[in-house]
């Protein structure tokens, strides 16, 4: 495990020539992390390193990994949309009409299960999810390989970050997840109130919405709960009578999670509409319009969803304060782009 | 595909770790020849042979084409008479459009009157697993799985069986029914036990044990609960977990050693 802003003696050089040119060496690093954030916990096969992030970076925004040649990861998780896409359901490969809403790629390293669901146990394996997802990428990883085997630059990375022969699927998948791990977000103007002493950064309209939003009355903050803004629990929220897609009890079988979904996080939350899994919500202002109402009725549905009596100013500060979460540096990080626009 | 022997003693079944090699082939039996076991894995129809991309009518009238058909094996076991026994294999991904045919070198000798393996993957190898952790000639990489696994979920998809069918009695009538069964997670894991068969294992010979698996039994034909493709075409086990358990208890109940 490692340490935030702590820097790891370099790895045992990895001296590799890069394109039959330069060497590559590598070398630990840190990420960075605000104060108020628990510890990364890095697994063990995949430490952040230079040439890891880098290969993974590379990659995020490579469209080899798409069968038509036109989609990235970086299609479907735009930087400037907190790495989300700003669609209804997200749009694959040759116009397939995906199911769910592209969620924020922000703060993954602390999350514990991936997918709506929850069925994906690591960051690293998520990544042959879209590889493999005829809905998003229509692709095999084996047929990537296959392509980007006779990238000498990209393999000499690979080799020189994992100490691997090949650019394969491990390397793949960890290199993804390296990257992803980078996009570390908490710096809003909440975060500068609430963990820096900047009294000045919230407005007054603005902290009656924190009001609402940590009150007995909401219980936003029960669910949307810690510094992630979620308890990455399940919960059913009433958003329908019948669920079209059944959320955790895809993975479970059972009838009481039908309908449950991960809580998502609400960090860059003014920046990723619409919203729900399948963004069937398309403004911030309805999604509170909806707490308010208290959702459609379901027999799974959390009973801290119910009509709520909010004010029409309570609902605008209430907004207000979820727009006071947008990290404006974390979506102007040079890091996080493809090399070309750097 | 590499074929690796591993002898051990015990009687348990769903092993969760690797067994332990404590012994080779017997030192001075070497220029007897080995003493080998081939498992042979053939499908059939209705008595007569079954393959994939052929046309068949089922006990319900339904003609149905199989267009793809792969199943895990898993922990494939000769056991002896005083419950020791002999690990074959681990892991094996079989595609029907192909022989599966498996040869086992150096056995060792002696007479057994049992076999087990599963239908699927064992759940210590099962969910929450990283297939690119495997070199890709392994059955559970992400290569050799062949898409045997669940991306959105975790865990290996134990069974595909998939193609299309005409449901409606229609003489010449094109099969346009598509049914697609995908099933895996722990608790449709199977293990077939076969204890009628004694396998005698000797030096310089080579016993070939045949494991007949009936498709038309899968659907039922065998006195199992009926799988009427017009109905109940399609489970990808979440959805239709039912579906999914009628497939496993038949497809295990559809093997027969000979
Ligand atoms: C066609 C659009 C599309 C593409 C391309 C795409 N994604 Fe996604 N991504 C989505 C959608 C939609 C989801 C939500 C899936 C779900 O939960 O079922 C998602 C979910 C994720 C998650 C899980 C986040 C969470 O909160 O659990 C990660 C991580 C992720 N994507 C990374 C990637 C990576 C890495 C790539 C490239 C290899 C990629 N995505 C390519 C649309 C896309
Ligand atoms: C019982 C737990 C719970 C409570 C209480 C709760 N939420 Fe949520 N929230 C969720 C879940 C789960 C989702 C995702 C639901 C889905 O997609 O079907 C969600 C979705 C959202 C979204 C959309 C996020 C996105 O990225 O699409 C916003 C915004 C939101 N909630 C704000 C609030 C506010 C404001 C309150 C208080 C009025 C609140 N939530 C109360 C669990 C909760």
């Amino acid at each position: 495990m490692m340490r935030r802003g702590r820097l790891m003696l370099a790895l045992a050089a990895c001296l590799v020539a890069c394109g039959g040119s330069a060497l590559l060496q590598d070398e630990a690093v840190g990420i960075k992390i605000p104060a108020h954030f628990p510890a990364i916990d890095f697994p063990e096969d995949n430490a952040p390193t230079r040439l890891r992030i880098e290969l993974g970076r590379r990659l995020f925004y490579d469209t080899r990994l798409s069968a038509d040649g036109n989609t990235s990861c970086g299609t479907c998780h735009v930087l400037s949309a907190a790495f989300t896409d700003g669609r209804r359901v997200s749009e694959g490969m040759q116009h397939h009409t995906g199911k769910r809403n592209a969620p924020t790629l922000a703060n993954l390293a602390w999350m514990p299960r991936f997918m709506m669901e929850g069925g994906v146990p690591t960051l690293e394996l998520q990544a042959l999810a879209p590889l493999h997802d005829t809905l998003e990428m229509g692709f095999n990883m084996m047929e990537v390989i296959e392509k980007l085997k006779h990238d000498e630059a990209l393999t000499a990375l690979a080799r020189a970050a994992y100490g691997r022969d090949t650019l394969d699927p491990f390397v793949i998948t960890r290199s993804l997840a390296a990257f992803q791990r980078t996009m570390v977000s908490g710096d809003s103007r909440y975060d500068r109130y609430a963990f820096e002493g900047k009294k000045d950064q919230l407005s007054e309209q603005e902290l009656r919405g924190l009001e609402l939003f940590i009150s007995e009355k909401t219980r936003c903050s029960e669910c949307h709960s810690g510094v992630f803004f979620t308890d990455f629990g399940f919960h059913n929220i009433g958003l329908y009578e019948a669920y079209a897609d059944r959320g955790r009890e895809r993975v479970t079988y059972d009838s009481l999670d039908m309908g449950k979904f991960k809580t998502p996080t609400l960090r860059n939350i003014g920046l990723t509409s619409p919203y729900m899994h399948d963004g069937s919500i398309a403004s911030l202002e309805e999604v509170v319009e909806f707490y308010n109402a208290g959702g459609r009725n379901h027999v799974n549905k959390d009973m801290r969803i119910h009509p709520l009596g909010l004010s029409a100013q309570e609902m605008e500060d209430l907004v207000a304060f979820l727009n006071a979460l947008t990290d404006w540096n974390f979506v102007q990080r040079t890091d996080l782009m493809p090399y070309e626009t750097e | 595909m590499v074929m690796n022997i591993k002898y051990f003693a015990g009687i348990a079944l769903g092993l969760a770790t690797l067994p332990l090699v404590f012994s080779s082939c017997t030192e001075d039996a070497a220029d007897r020849g080995p003493a080998a076991v081939v498992l042979d894995f053939n499908t059939r129809w209705d008595g007569g042979d079954f393959q994939v991309q052929e046309v068949y009518t089922d006990q319900f009238g339904n003609r149905i084409r199989v267009d793809n058909f792969k199943s895990y094996v898993s922990m494939v076991k000769l056991f002896r008479s005083d419950g020791t026994e002999v690990l074959l294999e681990d892991f094996y991904l079989m595609d029907f459009k192909n022989d599966n045919r498996y040869t086992f070198d150096d056995v060792p000798e002696g007479t057994y009157n049992g076999m087990q393996f599963y239908l699927g993957v064992p759940p210590a190898y099962n969910k929450d697993q990283d297939p690119a952790q495997y070199p890709s000639s392994h059955p559970l990489s992400v290569a050799g799985s062949q898409g045997m696994f669940w991306h959105w979920n975790t865990g290996y998809i134990f069974t595909k069986f998939e193609g299309k069918a005409d449901t409606t009695g229609t003489e010449g009538a094109d099969l346009l029914h598509s049914f697609s069964f995908h099933v895996g997670d722990d608790p449709f894991l199977r293990v077939f036990e076969s204890f009628d068969t004694p396998i005698i294992v000797e030096r310089g010979k080579t016993t070939t044990v045949h494991a007949n698996i009936q498709v038309d039994h899968i659907l039922g034909n065998g006195g199992s609960e009926g799988i009427d493709l017009a109905t109940d075409a399609i489970t990808h086990t979440s959805g239709n977990t039912e579906l999914a358990k009628k497939f496993m208890d038949n497809f295990v109940d559809a093997i027969t050693l000979e």
